[in-house]
């Protein structure tokens, strides 16, 4: 039988402007959670906000006797308002892992990840997971790392540890590249053979629907990370629906984000 | 553990008996399947199901859903697997625990109505019919015989010709005078009733100016609406003599017991089970642990207790 877990912050600061980095000391029980897993995460005892939050797991660290795990999110609404104010030692109330993560394609030449603002998270912990797996050894990774602006820029000390190449862009070119991270992405696509490249991404709506239109019409394979309002994270409140195409008929049927995905082939959802 | 023993939690909806008056709310439990990881099914008194139709249903687009003080509104729009998939494939998961399946049911006609309590009649392994007379996400979706007394007792009447499973029937609480539906349900033939289904409301992103819901409205439960369920149920309470099962924000033993207290022989838990998979065991046992305290040995001797 699987339970929510009573976590202990250890840490919640700011690292970028109204970004937090928060980690999480949870019972040594907890599963390791698969990149692009997320949890659900509420603060124990308040019934204001009344729904946890789910957010994707950004790292996790296994110790002998505890394990931790990282979050990152972003100030945007009441809810977060709150998380941003928990203090070292606050308990909270974590479910998960949950979800579908990444599936990790084999023998490929090039893995290329493309993150854009807090999207970035779960693809952190993918290339941590990456960089330690010797069967990926044989492959290079590219880390797209988008945001608005330098101060923006989220994990990049992080990712520096890892063995990839990185390219930073922003939207007015104070760090890296100018420009969105698909388009900077985009006047590098022809360096990638479809068949030896695997693509991975995760970002706001309009990122990836850009993405979707870039890869449309070539054989680039690629999986998509999505967000959705939820409710329970389980698969049973059908509030985070996203639509997917349907092979038969013309009329869209909808996937959860939660229990279907978060993770999608980025051929298999109608975007706008 | 062997004092609880002595303690008896088991109530009758009908002919239907349950082992404890905590069951499930249509549409937050899945099919039971979902919960499985997290709870153990043979402990609840039963499982109503996300709400059944004679086709499957897409359901509406998102977003569908939007949280709101203390509570959340949802639109999902009767999103199933239709009633063919759910005998096919969910039933037979159910049929291995020892709990009560209630099979929540709907339709557009009275005809759906009929066909869909009359296959699920026929299929082993359900015990209960629940009639979604209430929904009010979809234009068409059930709302207008709800709100009207004589097309609610119709809907009642249809279900009872065609089955000899106990017959719940879910009100809405977005009528003038749910007294007078649960009152035309109850002379229709209905052996129970459950209330309260969602409040329909509505929620504005100031920032787009547009609605939050891509439906507009939808369905607000959660603790926000435990009073008005609360009123509702005591008022219905004292306008009719079939059971009555009491729903809407219940989160924990405390809320559950309000409701036995005021007269409803059983609860359901919707929203809470969102928040905590586990809700409902934790419910029970904390009914258990109120039961113990006060020295109440039978669950009979609190329900309907209230004082006014």
């Amino acid at each position: 039988m699987k339970n929510v877990y009573i976590g202990e912050i250890l840490r919640n600061e700011e690292v970028a402007q109204d970004c937090f980095l928060m980690r999480v000391a949870l019972h040594v029980s907890f599963t390791d959670p698969h990149p692009g897993q997320f949890v659900m995460l509420r603060v124990s005892g308040l019934v204001e906000p009344l729904l946890s939050r789910p957010f994707s797991v950004c790292s996790f660290e296994r110790q002998n006797s505890s394990c931790s795990l990282d979050l990152f999110y972003r100030v945007i609404g009441r809810g977060t308002q709150i998380l941003a104010g928990l203090l070292k030692g606050t308990q909270v109330e974590i479910l998960g892992p949950l979800g579908r993560g990444f599936e990790v394609a084999e023998h490929k030449k090039n893995i290329v990840l493309l993150g854009g603002g807090m999207g970035v998270a779960p693809l952190m912990y993918f290339a941590m997971q990456l960089d330690k797996d010797t069967c990926s050894s044989s492959s290079a990774m590219y880390f797209y790392l988008g945001a608005q602006n330098a101060e923006a820029v989220i994990g990049l000390d992080q990712l520096k540890k890892f063995s990839c190449t990185i390219v930073t862009c922003t939207d007015d070119g104070s760090m890296g590249e100018k420009g969105l991270v698909t388009q900077i992405f985009l006047k590098d696509l022809k360096k990638f053979v479809p068949g030896e490249t695997m693509i991975y991404a995760c970002g706001p709506k309009p990122m990836l629907n850009a993405l979707a239109k870039i890869l449309q019409k070539t054989k680039y394979p690629c999986q998509v990370s999505l967000e959705e309002r939820m409710a329970c994270g389980i698969g049973a409140c059908l509030g985070c629906a996203v639509a997917v195409k349907r092979s038969k008929k013309s009329s869209s049927a909808y996937k959860r984000v939660c229990a279907d995905g978060p993770v999608f082939d980025i051929n298999e959802i109608v975007w706008k | 553990m062997s004092e609880t023993k002595s303690i008896n939690m088991s109530v009758k909806i009908g002919t239907l008996k349950l082992k404890n008056p905590i069951m499930t709310a249509s549409g937050t439990f899945g099919y039971g399947g979902e919960y499985v990881d997290y709870v153990d099914l043979n402990k609840l008194g039963a499982i109503v199901v996300k709400g059944l139709s004679l086709k499957p249903r897409v359901g509406n687009p998102p977003p569908r859903i939007m949280e709101t003080p203390s509570g959340m509104l949802n639109a999902v729009g009767l999103q199933n697997i239709g009633v063919h998939i759910f005998i096919e494939e969910k039933l037979p998961i159910l049929r291995k625990y020892d709990t009560n399946v209630i099979a929540n049911i709907y339709g557009e006609t009275y005809d759906e109505y009929k066909k869909v309590a009359q296959k699920l009649t026929s299929a082993k392994g359900v015990h209960a019919l629940e009639v979604n007379i209430s929904c009010p996400n979809v234009r068409k979706g059930g709302l207008s015989f709800g709100a009207d007394p004589k097309s609610a007792a119709a809907v009642t009447r249809k279900v009872k010709e065609v089955t000899d499973l106990p017959v719940i029937v879910k009100l809405t609480p977005n009528v003038t005078d749910i007294t007078a539906i649960a009152a035309a349900v109850e002379k229709a033939g209905a052996d129970a009733i459950s209330l309260i289904n969602t409040l329909t409301g509505m929620s504005v992103d100031i920032f787009t100016r547009r609605p939050h819901l891509k439906n507009v409205t939808g369905g607000l439960s959660g603790p926000a609406i435990k009073p008005v369920a609360l009123r509702m149920v005591w008022q219905v309470l004292q306008k009719i003599s079939i059971p009555v099962i009491g729903i809407g924000g219940i989160m924990n033993a405390e809320d559950a017991l309000e409701f036995l207290i005021l007269g409803a022989k059983a609860v359901q838990i919707g929203t809470a089970n969102f928040i905590n998979p586990q809700a409902t065991i934790e419910i029970i046992a904390g009914i258990e642990r109120y039961m113990e305290l006060n020295g109440i040995k039978n669950i009979s001797k609190l329900i309907g207790t209230f004082r006014s």
